[in-house]
């Protein structure tokens, strides 16, 4: 049998808060330089966020050829198309910026008309500006077939193409046609890539559901930090829940950062590794500020800073450990997961590491600053705690 | 102490037991789930749709235009009405929400609003904004009740016309005020589908066998044929419904009744079909109502056919073909018969659904192949095995092989549990799902690292080995549980908030930590306690 191993001396004494100053700085720089490249280089936001396309294709023979999708994908008349190469050599990952229910939509719409039923079809938008109605155009009656077919062929729905005489009027509010322009452009892209690629995956996300994403993300992020820190604020003092909330903006903003110095995608996972490093990032807060509060009592005489060294010191090994089994599991994720959660994956592993760091430098710092004092401790604690130890030790 | 109860001991073992018991059915192979009884082999933790590739669509119900097309009707109605009172009227104009009526005369202005109230009474609200001028609405009330039903009737078209084509497990969901979700696993190109939701169903009322006539297979012949038909190719992917019913009646006359060639009314001027009850006799009955055109024609086919039944043929088949009692001329009309109020519920929801009663719009789509799914499934378990791996090592060295395997086990008893809480819950497991679970394997064995560490504290603080483990257990806890609580706190927020990918995410996450508080601390301490009473060592590895 083998003899446990040990990361650290039975016994640390680093003088954490000491450098305080020195990660001050450094975190303050980390998150204004952060807030800074979102405001200056953006984030490069999923589909999930600002409606859009993406097409994760497979080349049907040999490697993707980037450089002749990607002209045929500018040629497309669909706006900004990007290509990135998807997990392996033979899969690219398309995405289409969001259609606008504008005329270059209704013009490929009517493209794919005219290739679908022949010469003499054609469809173009309603000159009023208020809805978002279409004019159909056929070679001669529209018969029931036909409106079906071609209701397909542009992705709207059956009802709304009417058989009859042409020209026919498609019923459209604005908002709905910029939902449908999507369903063309996947349609117009899809055409033209067909005979080279396998289409594994296609997503659309149309500008009403983007929108809400987006809102319901940064709510989401808002209420998740301020849960946390009050949790925090019920069970210690008020001035944990502030440093709590503190370090925890500290991670989220960072690894907001990290996103925008990468230009890794900002998707749905990306949001979630946000929440989950907001959750977790505290834990290793709690274990310090558990500890600070336990020793508040055991030493009197200790000034602030002495004692949230002497706690973050006692505590040391089981935050590098905690830390440690969830980094693992983490960069499991990173280097096997595949390409959808690589985003994901790698925000979890910042957000680990940068959680642990918070942990040890910005909550405790935080509280030296607010000069915190502990109102609730009697002078007869010290007593209390004393007896309460000798009291185990008795025990056989 | 250490050592629990005895009672403590049983519920704990209990606890893990039928946790082993109801994730059994998802760790055993298919050969071995053939032997055992349905009900328990069936409770399996279904896969996501991007493990097991499908289509995931999001409908926008198009209510505005449902609202709009009833005012346009009641506009219609008010001068029909007031025509016949001999009242004037100089225009009604709709803006899609409310109607404006503009008067001639100011002094009609009270009888006016008075008659267009007792039009649909109770339901309108009618103001004076201006001497002359009236706005008409409906209720914040009605319109209310009016976009529950479009979707509920929504939601009920969506969900028969995916049934129909025989999809397994297809979900169909409202999401919110006005949108339907629908997922079908296995489908890869979904534009059929899509295609097919959005298709209007096609209904018409015919006479029973008068001039030339056409066979259409009732109902009951439909279900009774269908299904056998269903199973050969060719008719497989046939969507033409005549094609379908000529074929049924080719194959079982029997099952068919002869219809007029010609239609006596479209579905399309059926505007309202709703089961109520016979004022007088108090029996179920379903109320209709047709448009203006609609209503004319019904009124000449019922005239001349008193006692004749009429046909009421949906997608080529004759759901029903109630008697003519007289004529009906005043463009809405009952269905009487000997109906329990559910048969009238069905009648009603039917001649409704002859079409979607307002648009669907694709809002958003994700479909994700078999293929890709599969090779999601490979990588997400290659992640799982590896991380849990080097976990399982991590905790071994860190603790040696008592401590460190109990951590493990304890681990894997948490491992189980999510299993069974899983299949227990119904949830489905999606790739997120799958990274949520290696995360909970790093975060399970953190509540393990607080007490070892503070156990081997106490030990170097000089107590015995017993004490150490007490108090390591005691200490740690208010630390175990503020940690596990935060993260929780963000779980269960992502579950409310969330969607798709990140509900399967929030879900194993959260009933991973759950767990973990009964498998790191309760399970292992009395596991712990058992191994002192047989070991009784002086000193702990740890």
């Amino acid at each position: 049998m083998f003899k446990p191993v040990r990361l650290l001396p039975n016994k640390t004494n680093f003088d954490f808060l000491g450098k305080r100053r020195l990660a001050l700085v450094l975190s303050t720089i980390l998150n204004i330089a952060s807030i800074a490249m979102v405001f200056v280089v953006g984030l490069n936001f999923g589909i999930d966020f600002q409606g859009g396309i993406a097409i994760e294709a497979k080349s049907l023979k040999g490697d993707a050829d980037l450089a002749e999708t990607r002209r045929i994908g500018s040629g497309l008349g669909l706006g900004e198309v990007s290509l990135q190469e998807f997990g392996a050599k033979d899969t690219i990952l398309i995405r289409i910026q969001r259609q606008k229910g504008d005329e270059a939509c209704v013009a490929n719409a009517s493209r794919l008309l005219t290739k679908a039923m022949g010469n003499g079809w054609s469809m173009k938008p309603v000159a009023d500006t208020q809805s978002g109605n279409l004019e159909l155009t056929a070679p001669g009656r529209i018969s029931d077939d036909q409106a079906a077919k071609a209701a397909a062929a542009v992705g709207l729905p059956e009802n709304l193409v009417r058989s009859g005489t042409s020209p026919a009027t498609v019923a459209l509010e604005q908002d709905q046609r910029d939902e449908w322009c999507q369903q063309v452009g996947i349609l117009v892209a899809k055409d033209a890539l067909a005979s080279a690629y396998d289409f594994r995956r296609t997503e659309s996300v149309g500008p009403k559901v983007g929108g809400e994403l987006l809102h319901t993300g940064i709510i989401s992020v808002g209420l998740v930090l301020l849960a946390i820190a009050i949790y925090v604020w019920m069970r210690f003092e008020w001035q944990f829940g502030v440093a709590a909330l503190i370090a925890l903006v500290h991670d989220v903003l960072t690894t907001v950062g990290l996103f925008a110095i990468t230009q890794l995608e900002f998707n749905l996972t990306a949001l979630a590794a946000l929440l989950t490093i907001a959750g977790y990032s505290i834990n290793d807060t709690v274990v310090v500020f558990d500890r600070v509060r336990e020793n508040l009592r055991r030493y009197k005489r200790l000034s602030l800073v002495e004692l949230l060294n002497v706690s973050t010191n006692e505590t040391l090994a089981r935050t590098l450990m905690t830390s440690g089994t969830v980094f693992l599991a983490v960069l499991a994720l990173v280097l096997f997961a595949g390409p959808v959660l690589y985003s994901f994956s790698i925000a979890m592993l910042w957000g680990v590491i940068v959680g642990t760091y918070s942990s040890i430098w910005i909550a405790n710092a935080s509280l030296v600053y607010m000069h915190f004092r502990p109102d609730r401790v009697r002078p007869d604690d010290d007593e209390k705690e004393k007896t309460r130890i000798t009291d185990v030790e008795v025990r056989p | 102490m250490l050592t629990l109860p005895r009672w403590q001991n049983w519920t704990i073992t209990g606890i893990v037991l039928l946790s082993l018991l109801l994730a059994l059915p998802n760790l055993l192979p298919t050969a071995v789930l053939n032997y055992l009884p349905q009900w328990y082999a069936a409770n399996i933790i279904s896969l996501g749709l991007d493990l097991r590739g499908g289509a995931h669509l999001l409908f926008d119900v198009d209510v505005r235009s449902v609202v709009r097309q009833r005012l346009t009707d009641l506009s219609d109605s008010i001068r029909t009405e007031l025509r016949k009172q001999q009242l004037q009227v100089r225009e009604i104009a709709s803006d899609g929400t409310s109607l404006t009526v503009s008067l001639r005369d100011a002094a009609d202005a009270a009888r006016i609003a008075d008659i267009i109230r007792n039009l649909e009474s109770g339901l309108l609200d009618v103001t004076t904004v201006a001497p002359t001028t009236l706005r008409v609405a409906y209720t914040q009330q009605e319109l209310t009740r009016r976009r529950q039903q479009v979707l509920d009737q929504s939601i009920e078209v969506v969900r028969k016309r995916v049934d129909e084509t025989g999809t397994k497990e297809p979900t169909i969901q409202r999401q919110g005020d006005e949108r339907v979700l629908v997922q079908v696993p296995g489908v890869e190109n979904p534009d059929d589908l899509i295609k097919l939701i959005s298709t209007t169903a096609k209904m018409e009322f015919r006479l029973e066998g008068v001039g030339a006539t056409i066979l259409r297979p009732t109902k009951e012949g439909w279900d009774a044929v269908w299904p056998e038909l269903a199973k050969s190719e060719r008719w497989q992917k046939e969507s033409n419904k005549t094609l379908i019913a000529e074929e049924i009646c080719r194959r079982q006359a029997t099952a068919c009744m002869p219809v007029s060639r010609r239609v006596v009314v479209s579905g399309e001027e059926l505007t309202d079909a709703q089961a109520t009850f016979d004022q007088q006799t108090n029996r179920p009955i379903v109320s209709f109502r047709f448009t203006t055109s609609g209503g004319r024609a019904f009124c000449r086919a019922t005239t001349d056919n008193i006692n004749k039944p009429l046909a009421i043929v949906l997608d080529e088949r004759v759901i029903s073909a109630p008697v003519i009692q007289s004529a009906i001329c005043g463009g809405s009309g009952i269905i009487t018969g000997s109906f329990t109020s559910q048969q009238t519920n069905d009648l009603a929801l039917q001649l409704r659904s002859g079409a979607l009663p307002a648009t669907l719009t694709v809002i958003e789509r994700r479909t994700v192949g078999a293929d890709l799914g599969a090779d999601a499934i490979r990588a997400g378990t290659i992640a799982a095995v590896v991380g849990t791996a080097l976990v399982v090592l991590f905790m071994f060295l860190s603790y040696g092989p008592t401590f460190g395997g109990f951590a493990n086990l304890a681990m894997a008893v948490n491992l189980l549990m999510v299993f069974a809480g899983m299949s227990v819950l119904g949830a489905s497991l999606t790739l997120p799902g799958i990274a949520g679970l290696v995360l909970t394997v790093g975060m399970a064995v953190d509540s393990n690292v607080l007490i070892y560490e503070r156990v081997r504290e106490e030990q170097s603080l000089g107590r015995s080995a017993m004490s150490a483990l007490t108090a390591g257990y005691e200490r740690a806890m208010s630390a175990i549980i503020d940690a596990n609580l935060t993260t929780l706190i963000a779980g269960v927020l992502m579950f409310g908030f969330g969607s798709g990918p990140i509900k399967g995410f929030a879900t194993t996450l959260s009933l991973g930590l759950l767990t973990s508080m009964f498998s790191s601390t309760i399970f292992t301490r009395m596991v712990l306690a058992q191994w002192m009473r047989w070991r009784r060592p002086r000193e702990l590895v740890i």
